[in-house]
């Protein structure tokens, strides 16, 4: 068989997954900066005008979108921060060698498995203030007040951290083990002979070496808490009032319940824009804790 | 002797660790456990004994969720799409990948570059256009949509995946024993490299049928018949329903999450390597 021929085969194998990608994620996401430039709307369907950034401009007087955005940094920076924090407690806690650490890793990973969906109505029910609300329970047994998680504007965002947290903290752990059973024993063996106390040791060893762990789980952390929607949809549907509204569910609002194809488009321009500028930062971040540890 | 003596005292030093980590799993799992077993009670004894264990195992709660969901079709349905998804992203990232890998020119650098982009574009923003797109193929509210769009935005993590493996695991030798012999691109593909990726393939695998199975923003816009719905549509469209008698939703909600509960005990050890895996290996 001849080279060009080869090489004409091995460009087929290319096309499937281009294809799919193009189409269905790469297209739709590129028509929509044309898109948020126009008057497009469930109205307005054909023969569309350029207004320019009018769209862009109106976004500042919205207080659902404007929500959505500030809603979602808070929901995204606390999921990283915290996500990492408490999984990598976690992952050192169960590299110990404990009897049941087999069990317990088990158990921290099983709400990983489940359908955001699906915590949000459970923890809808766990977090009320009814008969059925396991939490308050807890908190009037001891002698507190019932405390209206999901019902509280200044509480809310904070309870669907919480059930986040509860969901992937164990995720997060699972990647951070993997990443401990990597660091060779001699460094222990090496710093104990020196001296050094366990916290030195988790400071000055375990913390640097978890770098590539620690990139991809704040990373990926960041990203998704930026696109959360699922929880938010079946845990407080975006309220009281906007206060849990987030990026994603304000977007389906405008674009799909509203029918303001072109000012959820600009919204979603605004959308990628902070998940490259956040991302980025975090990135830099990343790099220099990096640096600093070489 | 002294490390004897400090095995020792380590071992005797984690019994505090131990036990405070079995409390937090059990605080951990008392959602989970909550979920189960309310199911079978009535909401006065799920009032009065939240956290007991049922005293009879009543399945009529189960019966209702179960013809209210119509359950053997939605989870036929959302098989059905798991599967044509999982399959395709799995066939069309490994060649791909396998592409991409075999051959480093400037072309496919910059391809590859394209897909790994995606990793961070959140394409949900096009939702409006795909929505378009979508009704346009004459594809709206059928399983098909859902597959193509699970396909398209699945294969960029898997084309990277793959990619890294075949870099770094999968031998040359044997390809060009079999060029030589004239076999061609397809054929050298899938009898020599394909069989050797079972490992990548499966964490690709796992982490798509999570992703698929869990998914809920594709199917709610472009699926709305009862006769295409998935399993998470129908707890949603349900949900209302039930108000009064709370209890009863518990079945519908444990019928949402069981094929995966079950997935999980049964591949557990495969699940958190693969997430491990597709993490950390790239």
């Amino acid at each position: 068989m001849n080279r060009t021929a080869r090489e004409f085969q091995y460009g087929l194998f290319l096309i499937p997954a281009f294809l799919f990608y193009v189409l269905f994620c790469v297209y739709p996401f590129a028509t929509m900066f044309y898109y948020s430039l126009t008057d497009y709307s469930i109205a307005k369907q054909t023969g569309l005008h350029f207004v320019g950034f009018r769209n862009f401009s109106e976004i500042a007087h919205y207080d659902l979108l404007l929500a959505g955005i500030k809603n979602s940094l808070i929901y995204a920076v606390l999921m990283t921060v915290f996500q990492t924090a408490l999984g990598i407690l976690l992952a050192v806690a169960l590299d110990k060698k404990l009897k049941t650490r087999n069990v317990l890793r088990s158990v921290f990973f099983l709400p990983a498995v489940f359908s955001p969906l699906v915590i949000g109505f459970l923890w809808n029910y766990l977090l009320s203030t009814s008969d059925a609300g396991l939490i308050n329970r807890a908190l009037t047994s001891i002698g507190l007040d019932k405390v209206n998680f999901l019902g509280d504007s200044d509480l809310a965002l904070y309870a669907v951290v919480f059930t986040q947290l509860w969901q992937w903290t164990g995720w997060a752990m699972v990647i951070f083990l993997a990443n401990l059973q990597s660091i060779s024993k001699d460094y222990y063996e090496a710093a104990a002979i020196d001296g050094a106390t366990s916290s030195q040791q988790f400071w000055r060893i375990t913390l640097p070496l978890l770098q590539p762990s620690v990139s991809v789980v704040s990373v990926t952390a960041m990203i998704g808490g930026l696109k959360v929607f699922d929880i938010v949809m079946s845990l407080t549907g975006g309220g009281p009032g906007n206060a849990t509204q987030t990026i994603m569910t304000a977007y389906i609002k405008t674009s799909f319940d509203e029918g303001f194809y072109s000012f959820g488009a600009a919204y979603g321009v605004v959308f990628f824009g902070a998940v490259l500028v956040l991302t980025m930062l975090l990135m830099q971040l990343l790099k220099k804790w990096g640096g600093s540890n070489r | 002797m002294t490390s004897l003596s400090r095995k020792g005292r380590t071992r005797k030093g984690n019994w505090p660790l131990e036990a405070a980590m079995i409390v937090l799993a059990v605080l951990f799992f008392i959602p989970i456990y909550y979920l189960i077993v309310t199911t079978f009670k009535s909401p006065e004894q799920a009032t009065l004994h939240p956290l007991s264990f049922p005293s009879s195992f009543g399945f009529a709660h189960y019966r209702d969720a179960w013809h209210a969901m119509d359950y053997p079709k939605v989870l036929g349905n959302t098989a059905i799409v798991a599967v044509s998804s999982v399959v395709g992203i799995i066939l069309f990232s490994s060649m791909a990948a396998y592409s991409l890998a075999r051959r480093e020119h400037a072309v496919n650098r910059v391809i590859f570059f394209f897909f790994l982009a995606g990793m961070m574009v959140p394409f949900q923003m096009g939702l409006v256009s795909l929505f378009k797109l979508i009704n346009s193929l004459g594809i709206m509210d059928t399983l098909l949509a859902v597959i193509c769009v699970n396909i398209g935005g699945g294969v960029v993590l898997a084309i990277f995946l793959f990619k890294s493996f075949i870099e770094t695991s999968v031998p040359l030798e044997l390809e060009e024993a079999a060029f030589i012999d004239g076999a061609s691109v397809q054929r050298t593909f899938w009898l020599i490299a394909f069989p050797l990726l079972t490992p990548v393939t499966a964490t690709v695998a796992i982490l798509s049928t999570l992703n698929v199975w869990n998914d809920f923003l594709n199917p709610l816009l472009f699926l709305q018949s009862r006769d295409n719905s998935l399993i998470l549509l129908e707890v949603y469209r349900n949900i209302g329903q039930f108000s009064v008698d709370w209890t009863s939703l518990f079945p519908m909600l444990l019928l949402g999450v069981a094929p995966l509960m079950i997935f999980y005990l049964v591949m557990q050890k495969y699940i958190i390597k693969g997430v491990a895996a597709g993490a950390l290996k790239g």
